[in-house]
């Protein structure tokens, strides 16, 4: 069945007239296609903002009964955000933007259209904080939380979004309710897992579902207690700004390697000690960008920072007392020393002091990214600290194919690798960029990934995980315990229409 | 009763189960058994005290595979010859399954290692209801298990499924667990094992909530005069001696690691006796209601129960309750199970970083044959605690009726019951199935 008038009257007697439109320049604002991608997005039929959970269940059912596809938007941030076909109901959930902290149980429950930026400020007015993914300040939380990924910079004294989602509403493809963990029996949002198997486990695996197994419309999300200094002393406006981490407890150092495995040593021996707030081995190339205003100012800087931090492994110490941190350091000294460690020069360390807060990481590097180039990830991946270390090493192999024709930029080193939980785990990711305005980058894209995967193949790594439904899926999630197979069969038992 | 050796005679007693409409229930301790999910009169036993290999012990990553049937008793030890331990649950059995503590959810020591609940269990291969081999997170792959040559630790996945909760509390009605990739933390070189007494639980909820925020305490549970009595006597004429203790008594140890150890527990010595002048108590490093209590408790932590009769058969028997709650309830709920069952022993032991607690009520008694009548009473207890916001996510027997009334989500459980365990052989009967 196609979209109609009857059904636009429908849909606007469940949110009212004034938060539904088919006006064109609304939908052409909303099926923004990104540069680096050439998809092109067609328009959805009207566009509807629901305000709660019961008016989004009811969205839904009429869709099922119209047989109309819809997708629901808070961010916009990648193309799967975007309409991919005709009759597509858009639902975008800007107006759920609630927020409840709750500071004795440590958690705060949100809807979709709450942002990083309303919620953080909030959450550090109470002593407290949370994993917040790289996305920005404008990002949603519970997308990072429930729908997506959720690396994130302040990971090693924490963990990923996946440990910290509690209860979760949510509204099924059926257009039903389902709520989750302790929810279920409602005894509140503490606890993640449902009585006996959990219903937690359709809400995400390594990554979310984006949506496909239903809407997330409400969670919680565990908070910690904020590791640093209360109050962060800041000095001019965004993006030149500085910021200050006051006081005797808390401390940045930078050290630079020249081996990944010993970066590796340092990481474990860190986390066996259990000391330090947040350890992580940036990439060098939007470290640069961070650094500058414009390309001219990359370039002069960008060989000397190439030459100087090629494998940056930066520290950041918050303790209770002073003492504690100068127990801490006295470690941290001794394990840089043996892992042949080196103190990168004071003008770039002072950079790292000045304009990261450890906690909104790069809420300049959305912006920076995009003035440099089309970018993409690969080696997306997470396990122990060696195996990811062991896959950052195995780069090497492929990129220089890459980087020597320019296809890429020549940033060979440019990976993360951020340990987690004390060094139990530590996610990964391969961020290349190459120029927009060349013909051949998304060819060049396409094929540094397969290069990429090859790889993975080659040595079996887990450089990436099986993900996805049907056909696309099969190659994968044959090496996968046949997980492709598993998804399909849960796919099917709560949509309808897959 | 079956006793497979290995995962493909595992997947053979499903299918053989399958094609005969047969009910299967799995057991992999030793006994006693305290929750009657491994007993089922409509299936037959499958016992995995043959499959009890010691697969991995990785130093480097801090893990530890192995099968359902290594027992704690068995691990302890070998974990701390590679200088490691486990996160333990409080005076487990010796003859307890490593494997099913952790898959059961049982609270553990440490909350500060504990970042999610399944937690320390990190990955598992499971044969399904289908007879299907399937490995979660990244033991999923790529390739082969000896193939993949990931440390296979990471929990999530694989893709946008949790397979592992499936698996969680599930009492063995979705898969049969043939082996479990657990967490395992570094053995600490020196520590510090404090005493804090109350009168009333409030006060050392607040404390734990307070201490592990900030990951002050490794091992850290607080204990009512009865169940502190049973747990660290060994008989009752030292029960008698131990019931001196205050009402309320918080254990609460420091450790230091590796590198300057001493160092790390002074410091963190002072958090505690800082946190506890602030809360209006003392830590005390001494307890002497016994000769060498002090020592005795400190080794108890951090093994398992290896007595001939277990803490809580002492009597002769027991039955329990086992519950969780977030900080703001937790106290509430245990004030009420002391006035409503004066003579029962509490267990309130915080988890997940602090963020819940989990509460055990402990009912020993002499005659065996009244345990049909202190099951009844629990039953009727966990009612009311329900209403004041108990959460019974481990639903063992009569539980399950009060923790399934909601359609959707018992439509949803069902659901994925049928994906994974087609024709319901898998502990027929138990939880909602």
């Amino acid at each position: 069945m196609s979209f109609s008038d009857q059904v636009y009257q429908e849909l606007a007697a469940v949110v009212g007239e004034r938060y539904i439109t088919r006006k064109d320049f609304i939908l052409a604002g909303n099926r923004a296609k990104t540069p680096e991608m050439p998809v092109a997005h067609p328009s959805a039929e009207c566009i509807v903002c629901p305000a709660t959970t019961e008016e989004v269940a009811e969205i839904v059912s009429i869709c099922l009964r119209h047989d109309l596809r819809y997708l629901a938007c808070v961010t916009g941030c990648i193309p799967s955000a975007y309409a991919s076909g005709p009759d597509t109901v858009f639902m975008h959930l800007k107006r759920m933007n609630h927020m409840e902290i709750n500071v004795e149980d440590r958690y705060a429950i949100i809807e979709p259209g709450v942002r990083h930026v309303q919620l953080y400020p909030e959450v550090r007015k109470h002593g407290l904080s949370y994993a917040a993914a790289a996305v920005g300040p404008g990002g949603s939380p519970l997308v990072t939380y429930a729908v997506t990924g959720g690396d994130n910079h302040v990971q090693y004294g924490a963990s990923r979004p996946c440990r910290y989602l509690l209860g979760v509403e949510m509204v099924t493809p059926e257009g039903e309710i389902l709520r989750t963990g302790s929810l279920q029996t409602d005894s509140g949002w503490f606890c993640a897992d449902s009585p006996g198997p959990s219903l937690r486990g359709l809400v995400r695996g390594y990554s979310g579902n984006n949506g496909k197994l239903g809407i997330i419309t409400k969670c919680a999300i565990a908070l910690d207690q904020c590791k640093g200094p209360a109050e962060i002393r800041r000095e001019g406006i965004s993006p030149h700004h500085k910021m200050f981490m006051d006081g005797d407890c808390s401390r940045v150092y930078v050290f630079n390697y020249e081996n990944i495995q010993d970066v590796c040593d340092a990481m474990l021996a860190l986390g066996e000690a259990e000391i330090a707030a947040t350890v992580q081995k940036y990439f060098y190339l939007p470290l640069t960008l961070m650094m500058t205003d414009s390309a001219n100012d990359f370039f002069k800087k960008w060989e000397y920072c190439k030459k100087t931090v090629p494998m940056p492994l930066v520290v950041h110490i918050a303790t209770q007392s002073p003492e504690e941190r100068e127990y801490e350091e006295k470690i941290l000294f001794d394990i840089v020393h043996e892992t042949k460690g080196t103190r990168i020069p004071r003008d770039l360390e002072m950079w790292w002091e000045e304009h990261m807060d450890y906690f909104m990481i790069v809420t300049r590097l959305q912006s920076v990214l995009r003035l440099g180039g089309s970018w993409f990830p690969c080696k997306a991946s997470a396990e122990s600290v060696q195996h990811m270390c062991d896959i950052g090493e195995s780069i090497s192999e492929f990129i220089y194919d890459f980087t020597d024709t320019g296809k890429i930029f020549d940033a060979p080193e440019n990976y993360q690798i951020i340990p987690m939980e004390y060094s139990h785990f530590a996610s990964s990711e391969l961020l290349f960029m190459w120029d927009r305005f060349n013909p051949d980058g998304f060819k060049n894209m396409m094929e540094f990934m397969a290069a990429s995967s090859a790889t993975d193949a080659k040595y079996f790594y887990h450089g990436s995980t099986s993900s996805g439904y049907g056909p696309s899926a099969e190659k994968k999630g044959k090496l996968y315990s046949n997980a492709h197979i598993w998804m399909e069969q849960i796919q099917k038992a709560f949509d309808p229409r897959a | 009763m079956l006793f497979p050796e290995n995962t493909a005679q595992v997947q053979e007693i499903i299918r053989e189960a399958r094609k005969n409409g047969k009910g299967l229930v799995p057991l992999s301790s030793e006994p006693p058994h305290f929750h009657g999910a491994s007993e089922n009169a409509n299936a037959e036993t499958v016992c995995f005290s043959a499959m009890n290999r010691i697969m991995k012990i990785d130093r480097r990553s801090r893990y530890v595979r192995v099968e359902p049937g290594v027992t704690f008793g068995t691990l302890i030890p070998l974990l701390a010859e590679h200088g490691m331990r486990l996160n333990l649950p409080f005076l487990a059995r010796a003859g307890k399954s490593v494997t099913t503590s952790a898959l059961e959810r049982e609270a553990i020591l440490i909350p500060k290692y504990q970042y999610d609940y399944p937690d320390p269990l990190l990955t598992v291969e499971t044969v399904f209801g289908t007879g299907d081999v399937f490995r979660t997170g990244s033991a999923a792959g790529p390739g082969t298990y000896e193939q993949n040559k990931a440390d296979k630790v990471l929990p999530w996945g694989p893709g946008t499924i949790d397979y592992l909760r499936f698996l969680s509390a599930a009492q063995g009605t979705i898969g049969f667990v043939t082996w479990a990739t657990l967490k395992t933390e570094i053995l600490p070189s020196a520590s510090r094992l404090f005493f804090i007494a109350a009168d009333n639980v409030g006060q050392l909820n607040s404390l734990a909530n307070a201490l592990i925020r900030k990951r002050v305490p490794d091992e850290c549970i607080i204990l009512n005069r009865e169940n502190f009595a049973a747990a660290f006597a060994n008989d009752l004429a030292e029960e008698e001696k131990l019931r001196q203790c205050a009402p309320w008594v918080m254990l609460c140890r420091v450790c230091g690691f590796d590198r300057y150890p001493e160092e790390r527990v002074d410091i963190y010595s002072r958090y505690v006796r800082e946190a506890c002048a602030e809360a209006g108590l003392v830590a005390e490093t001494e307890y002497p209601l016994l000769p060498n209590l002090e020592e005795r408790i400190e080794n108890m932590l951090t093994d398992c129960d290896r007595r001939e009769t277990n803490w809580k058969l002492r009597l002769g028997a027991q039955k329990e309750l086992v519950m969780a709650a977030p900080p703001s309830k937790t106290a509430a709920i245990a004030e009420y199970i002391s006035q409503h069952l004066p003579q029962t022993g509490l267990s309130v032991q915080p988890q997940v970083q602090g963020r819940a607690f989990r509460i055990e009520c402990n009912l020993r008694f002499e005659n065996a044959g009244e345990a049909e009548k202190y099951e009844a009473a629990l039953f009727e207890l966990a009612k009311e605690l329900a209403a004041i916001g108990a959460y019974f996510d481990r639903p063992y027997g009569r539980l399950s009726e009060l923790v399934y009334t909601e359609p959707q989500s018992l439509d949803a459980v069902k659901r994925i019951k049928k994906i994974f365990d087609p024709d319901g052989i898998l502990n027929p009967g138990k939880l909602c199935f």
